[in-house]
């Protein structure tokens, strides 16, 4: 969250001969992050960005405590509030309030005369990046910016009951808030009743058109309301009203600062618009925060941050930080003001010693010790970098493209599709189980591309019943050409897995996919490749089988002493090439290589290579063994053989 | 007999002269000197003579022979150099070589590979876990609060599938610190641990895709300080952006380290001096942090005896910040267009 601060606004908190450059810089190294620093008239703004944790910064006397904490001869000068002139009238309203939707109320009735703020306060607020309307809105942005605690006005004698219920709201009711929107709520917003049903206010996120202040108010009612943040945040997002108050209210502001937002706006009021306090004040504080404290070892202070702190040391940062604390020792007990919710722990503190001491002042020293586990250099990312380059290099590009799909792209019956709750877009509401679907898309986005070659390895999501998905890595990919070649696919995934040492691919005739083939690894299936139209080829492997079978291990295999023969032979059959070189291999152990070498119509040349590592193979036993492989052919297959 | 000799020769030399290529020269050859060729049988013939003549014989033979073989050489020489010509002549080096094919690897794999190959050589171990999660794993463990607004449906995507009895609600990862969990659950300190994987985040402008990819760094042992984390960002720093780069960190929150830590780097189009393109001489790059002691004791690691650090960055983040690649907005880096796939 953002937050505009005003130079001279600043310094009415904070004394230092820093310029603004110099401030911005030690904030953003030891506290927060400046992003900007505007120069506006005669005076500065920082723009900066406070972290969700630290909602006390996001005012002029929080940023002014931590700057007087990191910058050098700086002091913090707090604000002083005064005692209204009190009035003994009874607080008028009566107000009925739940403990878990609201923390703290407090409340004073005034009687105002409305009208435009002093330029003074109207520059202050604009240069914040608030918008100035009157002194009555003013004084209540105003104070939050100063304080930190949002504000809120009502007119009082638009209150007609003079009661007020804090109470959920529920699912249905419609509002219109003061910027003239209509909402209906979904329930469990906190909300004000005035008792006939009507809601009057929601608290903490933005106040409503029945309530609110106008050009005719006379009186009204200052209230400040420290809210439950869980049901701001649900609120804020449910309506989409996301305004400082809410953004602030979400966070969890400090109750305590409730009464000091009043009184300070109590005295702004009466400077700027003639009030006149005509109620007692009213203080509801059914939850008060406690105080903690924490002990912090030195010793510890130096094992985190690295290097040595001396305890004196320790003790200032965290005094002008806000803390209290008492040397015990080698021990600092330090006590948590409400204000710092955030710290909890030894560790926060720690953090606070450490960045006002200054990470820029800490050595960099990379750490040499060596992880408690060994993998193998040929591991999964070895492998899977490996076969990427291969497809680089066999002219494929790879894509990345949504793990997220539409219903359109799941493949098989979307029941079965892993479904998001709260999709972005009907685009996105599945995980896939498929990459072709996602590769077909890239290919008809790239319509004027005649020649395409892309492949992925991503993950697809297969449910499981009481447990997370399968994530099971895929290595996919498409060809279009025309006259894509079913064969150019297939050799790919040959070499590409060759290359991963694999050898033993299998080829059957798809079950699946009309036109295609399933592959297998030995026994394991390992994917398909489909021929989806005459320009159009893809492939899906399970990349895991993959990687169960590749292995970077080699086997020196010695030389040939003795030459091989070399022998083609040709035949007509039906026959599966594969059958066919199964069946001649089978025939004698000295065959050590069959492959096609040739088709020419129904007609296909096989060529053999004979060799025998033992001897010299003659003529004679190379003819034996052909009569052989020539009869069994035959008569498995009933072939012709062209001698 | 020596008229025969002489006209041996010249008839030689004259099929020398107009031999055209090396081939009919090696024939020539074949036809003079060869094992039947025309010297060699007319040497054969010194049987008929008298002895007083063939010493005299003899010198012309070798004289004969001589001249034939330097005709033949020289010959030799003249020819291949009119061949290389010939061949050379017909060469256009402007014309378009023959390539092989070359394809591409996505921009994000090779962010991948160069982050991993960093931080391997300072002994981090990449590890690879869900990108569907339990809660437990995503937030939990991590300390997130329970009403964090990263654990509502704004932020974070929900699988709608019944709720573990233990783990929770089942999530897309939306940062790699899950992985974290994963690690310490799974393994002893000391632990080196590199995580890179996809992410989901329920949004989508110029900074932010609802898939992205973050790198998560995460090492526990005993003493480690915040000195050692920056030693280890500043080594990135320099590796990956380059040596006059560097780094710093300052503070901020997050819910699983503490302290936590924004690290910047310096920009490098005004060398830190402050531009449109940065903050003050400075580019944010991510989170990191001290490893909160919930998170170790969560993961049953003795957080007395052990500390740790961790940083998880955005793959695209860093690539869009290194110099000159001139990439500013992030959707861009997951168009499926040939035109922006090529380029890399």
């Amino acid at each position: 969250m953002n937050i505009k601060i005003v130079d001279s606004w600043l310094r009415e908190y904070l004394d230092t001969r820093q310029n603004p450059l110099e401030i911005a810089k030690e904030l953003s190294l030891s506290s927060v992050s400046v992003e900007r620093v505007e120069k506006v008239d005669n005076d500065s703004v920082y723009d900066i960005e406070v972290t969700t944790n630290r909602p006390d910064l996001m005012s002029i006397l929080g940023i002014a405590r931590e700057a007087s904490a990191v910058l050098k001869n700086a002091k913090f000068n707090d604000l002083k509030t005064i005692e209204p002139t009190k009035s003994s009238a009874k607080f008028p309203i009566e107000i009925k309030n739940d403990p878990r939707l609201v923390n703290r109320i407090c409340a004073v009735v005034l009687e105002v005369k409305i009208g435009d703020s002093p330029k003074e306060i109207k520059d202050r607020l604009e240069n914040s990046g608030i918008r100035s309307l009157n002194n009555l809105i003013d004084v209540t942005n105003y104070v939050m910016r100063e304080i930190g605690h949002p504000t809120h006005v009502f007119d009082f004698d638009l209150l007609k009951t003079q009661k007020m219920i804090v109470r959920e709201s529920k699912r249905g009711e419609v509002v219109t808030t003061l910027d003239g929107k209509r909402h209906i709520l979904s329930g469990g917003d906190i909300v004000a009743d005035d008792t006939t049903g009507k809601i009057i206010d929601i608290l903490g996120v933005m106040g409503t058109t029945n309530s609110v202040i106008y050009e005719n108010t006379k009186r009204i009612l200052f209230f400040i309301d420290n809210n439950n943040p869980v049901y701001i945040r649900n609120t804020s997002m449910n309506l989409g009203i996301r305004s400082e108050a809410a953004i602030l209210n979400e966070k969890g502001v400090d109750p305590e600062l409730c009464l000091k937002a009043l009184l300070r706006g109590i005295e702004l009021y009466e400077k700027i618009a003639n009030a006149k306090v005509i109620s007692e004040i009213f203080d509801h504080y059914p939850n008060k925060p406690r105080t903690t404290t924490i002990q912090v070892d030195s010793e510890k202070i130096n094992r985190v941050i690295g290097v040595e702190v001396n305890p004196q040391n320790s003790v200032e940062i965290l005094n002008k930080l806000g803390f209290k604390t008492k040397r015990l020792g080698e021990k600092i007990e330090v006590e948590i003001p409400t204000i710092r919710a955030d710290v909890g722990l030894d560790e926060d503190v720690i953090e606070e010693i450490a960045r006002v001491y200054g990470y820029h002042n800490l050595p960099s020293i990379i750490p040499t010790f060596l992880p408690n586990k060994v993998i193998g250099f040929a591991n999964n990312f070895y492998f899977e970098k490996r076969i990427k380059s291969a497809f680089k290099y066999f002219g494929f590009s790879e894509v990345y493209t949504y793990s997220l799909i539409s219903e359109d792209l799941f493949d098989g019956p979307i029941e079965n599709a892993v479904k998001l709750k709260n999709p972005l877009s009907k685009d996105l509401a599945y995980l896939r189980n498929s990459l072709i679907p996602s590769l077909l898309n890239v290919i008809s986005n790239n319509k004027t591309y005649d020649g395409l070659k892309v492949f992925e390895i991503a993950n697809i999501y297969l449910k499981k019943t009481n447990d997370l998905p399968k994530e099971t890595p895929m290595l996919s990919g498409v060809l279009k050409k025309k006259h894509a070649s079913f064969y150019e696919v297939k050799g790919v995934i040959e070499k590409a897995l060759n290359d991963l040492g694999i050898k033993n691919l299998i080829f059957k005739k798809s079950q699946k996919s009309s036109i295609g083939a399933s592959i297998y690894i030995d026994k394991d299936y390992l994917g398909e490749i489909e021929v989806l139209d005459t320009d159009i080829v893809d492939f899906e492997l399970n990349f895991e089988i993959i990687l169960q079978h590749a292995t970077n291990s080699k086997i020196f295999k010695p030389f040939a002493k003795f030459p091989p023969i070399l022998e083609d032979i040709s035949l007509i059959c039906d026959a599966q090439t594969q059958e066919i070189i199964n069946t001649i291999k089978n025939q004698d152990e000295k065959i050590v290589d069959v492959t096609l070498k040739d088709t020419y119509k129904d007609s296909r040349t096989f060529h053999i290579v004979y060799q025998d590592f033992e001897k010299n193979l003659t003529k004679e036993e190379v003819a034996k063994i052909r009569e052989q492989i020539v009869i069994v052919l035959k008569k498995t297959f009933n072939t012709t053989i062209k001698e | 007999m020596e008229e025969e000799l002489i006209g041996i020769k010249n008839a030689a030399l004259s099929f020398i002269l107009e031999a055209e290529d090396l081939k009919s020269l090696e024939e020539t050859k074949l036809q003079f000197l060869g094992r039947s060729g025309k010297l060699t049988l007319a040497i054969k013939a010194v049987t008929k003579l008298p002895i007083d003549k063939r010493p005299a014989f003899g010198i012309l033979v070798n004289e004969v022979k001589q001249t034939i073989e330097e005709a033949l050489e020289e010959k030799a020489k003249s020819l291949s150099a009119v061949r290389k010509t010939n061949l050379l002549e017909k060469i256009d080096v402007t014309n378009p070589g023959i390539k092989p094919p070359l394809g591409h690897l996505h921009l994000v794999t090779q962010a991948i590979e160069e982050i991993t190959e960093i931080f391997e050589k300072i002994g981090f171990i990449k590890v690879k876990y869900p990108e569907v999660e339990w809660d437990w794993y995503a937030f939990e463990a991590l300390n997130f609060p329970p009403n964090h607004p990263a654990r509502d449906d704004w932020e974070t995507f929900f699988i709608d599938e019944k709720p573990h009895p233990k783990y929770g609600p089942m999530v897309l990862t939306p940062h790699t610190s899950s992985g974290q969990i994963r690690e310490m659950t799974a393994n002893k300190p000391p632990i080196k641990m590199l995580n890179i994987a996809k992410c989901y985040r329920r949004q989508s402008d110029v900074s932010h895709v609802p898939m992205f990819h973050q790198f998560e760094g995460l090492a526990v042992d005993t003493n480690l300080s915040i000195a050692n984390l920056k030693g280890v960002l500043d080594y990135f720093v320099k590796s990956y952006f380059g040596k006059e780069r560097v780094s710093r960190i300052r503070p901020y929150h997050f819910e699983f380290t503490e302290p936590s830590f924004e690290v910047d780097v310096s920009c490098g189009v005004c060398k830190g001096k402050g531009c449109k393109l940065c903050k003050e001489g400075w580019l944010e790059m991510g989170g990191a942090g001290m490893v909160h002691p919930n998170v170790l004791k969560n993961c049953g690691i003795d957080s007395n005896k052990y500390s740790g650090f961790a940083f998880g960055w955005g793959v695209e983040r860093v690539l869009m910040m290194k110099d000159g690649i001139k990439l500013d907005d992030v959707r861009t880096i997951y168009s499926d267009r040939m035109e922006f796939l090529e380029q890399f």
